[in-house]
């Protein structure tokens, strides 16, 4: 049995004073355990949608999600989430922020100390522990919510464009940290990018979705050894993928245009 | 061009602190010295605009028969009691009317009608109500300043992100959590700016009480001194006041950096 199971999911909303939009449909996929799932789409096609929807922060109109066997209705602990815009709480301090999930869940402090302590050392931010948000760059704060998601050891990892507003290298960076991390945490990742690039790098399927409404176009099983590095980003293989990628996505640029 | 035209009109430029500190010191002498040429050289007549020693004189003598300090005291515990009282509710309601649409719908319209109504205006039917002792000052003050805030912390809980409270839930939090832990951490800066603006505002609104009835109070002893043509106490009190102002907005400043200091500046 598949770890994540979206089954038939629609999505439709009534923007205020607008038209009724479909900004899903029809979308089915099944996420297996420990792996790393990569949804890829032009903007505007519904990613983040779909991803709030296995979050539990949004309802389907349609259809149903299921974890591990569970019918998702709410937002929960089992199902972390990297957000694209800064969300680390500004008034904690950076290991303050890691034990969030477990501070809530009444675990005691020295255990606490402890998990935070390292998933601190897994995103290589040692020494920051007592520093505030503030006082941190655009890809330490990611990497501090990334450690805050896997403190509470998550069923499901939801990344939704946690890169997307870092600058290039910053970005290589931090897919390689990643990619380091989920080899030895064997985390189930779905994972939400525009960058194709990033979506072959990390993933072990990628789906492609139409615009809106969004559906999924194709899948697509990356058959890239691990462990990667952004080496392969050059190999003849990836540059393969990329090209039948990028043609899917381009047809539905067009498509969108017309 | 000069070159310290160049250096320090640039727009949006630090200039050095040496430089920043000599302009105030040398903008506040001259200031002084038009009050001095104004009121030494006899370009204005003396009970229009009183010398700076006059002024001073009035401060001494003022201190010496207890007057000043009776009257600024009385002032402070008004303003104090009025402002803390607003605050008290209108933080808490605030928060709650930013982020719950349920708390909005029953509180913004009447707020939005109380709060264009002058304080002012309302003044004479608070004096029939309450008299002119400290309840009709701190109820001048609450209604002034309670309104604002509450339109203003509003604004402030709205504007706190949604992904900050959407990642609390997917880290485990429930409802109340996210509202005591995320939410009201969250709108504290803003909380704090607010109250330092409303405060200024609430000096006006206990100066325009106390002008109209009161038996002390530094309106009460500006006017007093208005009838007796006593221009130097006149100063003096409006100074009083100022200086009250500006220790109290450095005061929240101090206050804003030592219990938020995660914040960025304003």
């Amino acid at each position: 049995m598949a770890k994540l199971h979206i089954d038939n999911v629609a999505l439709r909303f009534l923007p205020k004073g607008g038209s009724p939009v479909t900004a899903l449909e029809n979308i089915s996929l099944d996420v297996g355990e420990e792996e790393f799932s990569v949804i890829v789409g032009p903007s505007g096609c519904g990613k983040t949608s779909l991803l709030r929807l296995v979050a539990g922060l949004t309802q389907p109109s349609e259809g149903a999600i299921y974890l591990d066997g569970h019918a998702v209705t709410r937002p929960g602990k089992d199902r972390g989430m990297v957000f694209q815009s800064y969300t680390l709480f500004p008034w904690l301090r950076v290991e303050e922020n890691v034990e969030f999930g477990l501070k809530i869940a009444g675990i005691e402090q020295a255990e606490r100390k402890r998990i935070a302590q390292r998933y601190i050392a897994e995103v290589g931010l040692e020494g920051f522990e007592r520093a505030y948000p503030k006082q941190l760059s655009g890809g330490m704060m990611q990497r501090v919510a990334l450690a805050r998601a896997l403190a509470n050891d998550p069923e499901i990892l939801l990344m939704d464009e946690p890169f997307g507003a870092l600058d290039a290298q910053t970005r290589s960076l931090m897919q390689e940290l990643l990619l380091k991390i989920w080899e030895h945490a064997h985390k189930t990742v779905l994972f939400i990018t525009h960058d194709i690039d990033e979506a072959i790098l990390l993933g072990d399927r990628v789906y492609v979705m139409t615009a809106r409404p969004g559906r999924i176009k194709e899948k697509i099983d990356i058959d890239i050894a691990r462990p990667r590095s952004v080496e392969v980003l050059t190999s003849d293989r990836f540059i393969a993928i990329k090209r039948r990628i990028m043609g899917l996505i381009h047809e539905e640029a067009v498509r969108a245009m017309a | 061009m000069l070159p310290f035209i160049e250096a320090y009109f640039a727009p949006k430029k630090d200039i050095p602190r040496r430089v920043y500190l000599s302009v105030s010191t040398l903008v506040g002498f001259l200031g002084l010295a038009f009050w001095c040429a104004l009121a030494y050289g006899g370009l204005v007549r003396p009970d229009f605009l009183p010398t700076p020693v006059a002024v001073a004189k009035a401060g001494i003598a003022g201190i010496e028969d207890g007057s000043l300090l009776v009257n600024t005291v009385a002032s402070l515990t008004e303003i104090m009691t009025g402002f803390v009282l607003a605050s008290i509710f209108a933080v808490p309601i605030g928060i709650l009317m930013g982020s719950f649409k349920i708390v909005e719908a029953s509180v913004e319209p009447v707020t939005n009608f109380v709060r264009y109504l002058p304080v002012s205006a309302l003044i004479p039917l608070l004096i029939l109500w309450v008299g002119i002792d400290i309840e009709e000052k701190v109820a001048v003050i609450f209604i002034g300043t309670f309104f604002q805030q509450l339109i203003l912390i509003a604004d402030v809980s709205r504007g706190v992100s949604h992904d900050l409270l959407d990642v609390s839930y997917t880290l485990g939090a429930d409802r109340r959590t996210v509202v005591t832990r995320v939410l009201i951490p969250a709108t504290m800066p803003g909380v704090m700016d607010t109250l330092r603006v409303t405060l200024g505002w609430a000096w006006t609104y206990l100066v325009v009480a106390e002008l109209v009835a009161a038996n002390k109070g530094l309106g009460y002893f500006i006017l007093n001194s208005m009838r007796g043509l006593f221009t130097d106490q006149i100063f003096l009190g409006i100074m009083v006041i100022g200086l009250l102002g500006l220790i109290a907005d450095q005061i929240f400043k101090l206050a804003r950096n030592w219990l938020l200091p995660w914040a960025a500046n304003p």
